[in-house]
């Protein structure tokens, strides 16, 4: 029952978290062709769940595949937020030296 | 705002499960531990097909009753005959007549100034509404999609003014240059 759970869970909230990404190109906004392939990693999370009530190790082989396929669309974009989050800005700084403020004598 | 974080969590989760499972060696012992259990029984199989089934039909129903409450009565414009500009209908005006109601349509027949004011609720939902110019020999249907459409910028909203908050939907009558060329006229305002 644990895989079924874990597999279960993992394809029912990726896929329901894509699908809110995806119904925003109603509103016109862009989205991403990588969106697609999470959402079939997700149905095949769900796939994965079922298979492993019958036979656990097909079940975990076909759930790591389909995990994988579901990380093509996060792995980029974690990688992303965290590039944002820790600044590493060093393209648009190269070639620009910092200004130097005066010296200024305190006391 | 929650859910991308425990996308990710659960997914790594799932992954790192998957993956132990997949390489780890098979167990000796036919019913498996509790973490890496074997096949499930055949009470736990019934038991998962059942609760399938009920989420099946209980997330079928919620989408056709939810389809349901987003329909609404359509609406057939009725706009003087070669008019040219804004159109704005007001609700929930007291003291105006009620919209009426023709073949399961309500009738909005716009004024020569592009106004309507009804003592009728805002309805909204999904609805193909329809435009028709009114003139002496009949009414003449209005296209309001693709290059050819006279109808532009729908909008519902509410706004406060001296006689209180009013509830309004506007649309502009006219060729998409039209369209374009009136965004630097002053809009009207609430009386």
């Amino acid at each position: 029952m644990l895989p079924f759970a874990i597999y279960f869970i993992a394809g029912t909230v990726t896929g329901f978290h894509v699908y809110t990404l995806l119904s925003l190109a109603v509103y016109g906004a862009p989205f991403n062709p990588l969106e697609f392939v999470s959402l079939l990693g997700s149905f095949g999370l769900l796939i994965a769940a079922y298979v492993s009530l019958f036979r656990p190790n097909a079940g975990a082989r076909i759930a790591l595949i389909a995990a994988l396929t579901v990380w093509c669309f996060y792995g980029p974009a974690v990688a992303r937020i965290l590039r944002t989050r820790h600044g590493t800005q060093t393209k648009i700084s190269r070639g620009f030296s910092r200004p130097t403020a005066p010296g200024v004598e305190l006391g | 705002m929650i859910l991308p974080y425990l996308s990710v969590a659960v997914l790594v989760v799932a992954t790192l499960y998957a993956a132990v499972v997949s390489f780890r060696q098979p167990s000796e012992s036919a019913a498996g531990s509790w973490i890496f259990p074997a096949a499930a029984g055949r009470r736990v199989r019934i038991f998962v097909g059942v609760a399938t089934l009920i989420l099946v039909i209980g997330i079928g129903s919620w989408f056709a009753l939810s389809v349901q409450h987003t329909v609404r009565r359509s609406s057939r414009f009725l706009i003087p005959d070669g008019y040219a500009g804004w159109v704005r209908v007001e609700f929930e005006v007291q003291g105006a007549p009620a919209l009426p109601v023709e073949g399961g349509q309500y009738v909005l027949r716009i004024g020569p100034d592009g106004s309507l004011t009804t003592s009728s609720l805002e309805q909204f939902g999904w609805a193909k509404d329809s435009y028709y110019f009114d003139s002496v020999d009949g009414l003449h249907l209005i296209p309001d999609a693709g290059p050819q459409s006279l109808i532009w910028g729908k909008i519902n909203g509410e706004a406060a003014g001296v006689s209180g908050k009013r509830k309004y939907e506007e649309f502009f009558v006219g060729t998409q240059q039209q369209f374009k060329d009136q965004g630097k006229v002053e809009r009207r305002t609430i009386p």
